[in-house]
């Protein structure tokens, strides 16, 4: 098991920031550390608070390493959405029909 | 990026807009397609909805234009979500948008709704995009 929470990883903007970056493929820290206004051993933080929460993996090459995207762990972030969607679009049908007998009982 | 998910939906009904403005605003009407409360178009009307299982949960007026925008923070304290109605004529009928943003990953009832979900939803990769990018 991850032993960070998903949602605690992606409760940062930053590192919602870093997951975006890495959607076009792998990158080094330098790379990715390149567009904050924050140190190099901030964005490493962030970057290790990731990889407990399984949503990237480290891969050394020379003297850097890279980060991978690994985006399984958000399935769980969007089936929590979509359950509110779902939601949702119940209530808007359920005033359709209410829309309907409404408008049946005043003609 | 500091945006939170969000949830729109679009729905055209054959009904016109005064209709809709009734059901989304009147609390005797508001009862039969979502839930009790005494819902109010008034600006800073605090009001409660009663979400059964959920508790009730506060809300408060934030923006009312009549039979065009009725907007209102929701589930205040628990989910911290904002709600808004848009009207729209369109043809003999209205369109209706609805759009339910701000959803905190962190919030106390958006841990218990995704505890309570969490087996057996089918995963759909594509969304991830719409996680990430409010």
């Amino acid at each position: 098991m991850p032993d960070v929470d998903v949602f605690d990883a992606l409760a940062n903007p930053v590192r919602r920031e870093i997951l975006k970056k890495l959607r076009r493929g792998p990158k080094g820290v330098s790379d990715l550390a390149s567009g904050f206004s924050l140190g190099r051993p901030a964005v490493s933080e962030h970057l290790q608070v990731l990889r407990r929460a399984r949503l990237i993996r480290e891969e050394p090459r020379g003297r850097e390493r890279y980060y991978h995207l690994d985006p399984r762990p958000l399935k769980e972030v969007t089936t929590w959405l979509d359950a509110f969607e779902r939601y949702a679009q119940d209530r808007l049908d359920d005033l359709g029909e209410l829309l309907d007998r409404e408008a049946g009982e005043r003609r | 990026m500091t945006e939170t998910p969000k949830i729109q939906l679009d729905r055209v009904y054959a009904h016109p807009p005064a209709a809709i403005w009734r059901a989304l605003t009147t609390p005797e009407l508001h009862a039969k397609w979502w839930a009790p409360g005494d819902v109010r178009a008034e600006l800073g009307h605090r009001f409660e909805l009663d979400m059964g299982a959920w508790g009730k949960q506060r809300c408060e007026v934030t923006a009312v234009e009549p039979e065009r925008l009725f907007q209102y923070k929701y589930a205040i304290g628990v989910l911290d979500t904002l709600i808004s109605w848009k009207l729209a004529p369109e043809g003999n009928g209205t369109r209706l948008t609805l759009i339910h943003e701000g959803f905190n990953l962190d919030t106390p009832m958006g841990k218990k709704a995704f505890e309570g979900m969490r087996p057996g939803w089918p995963g759909v990769m594509g969304a991830i995009e719409r996680v990430l990018n409010g």
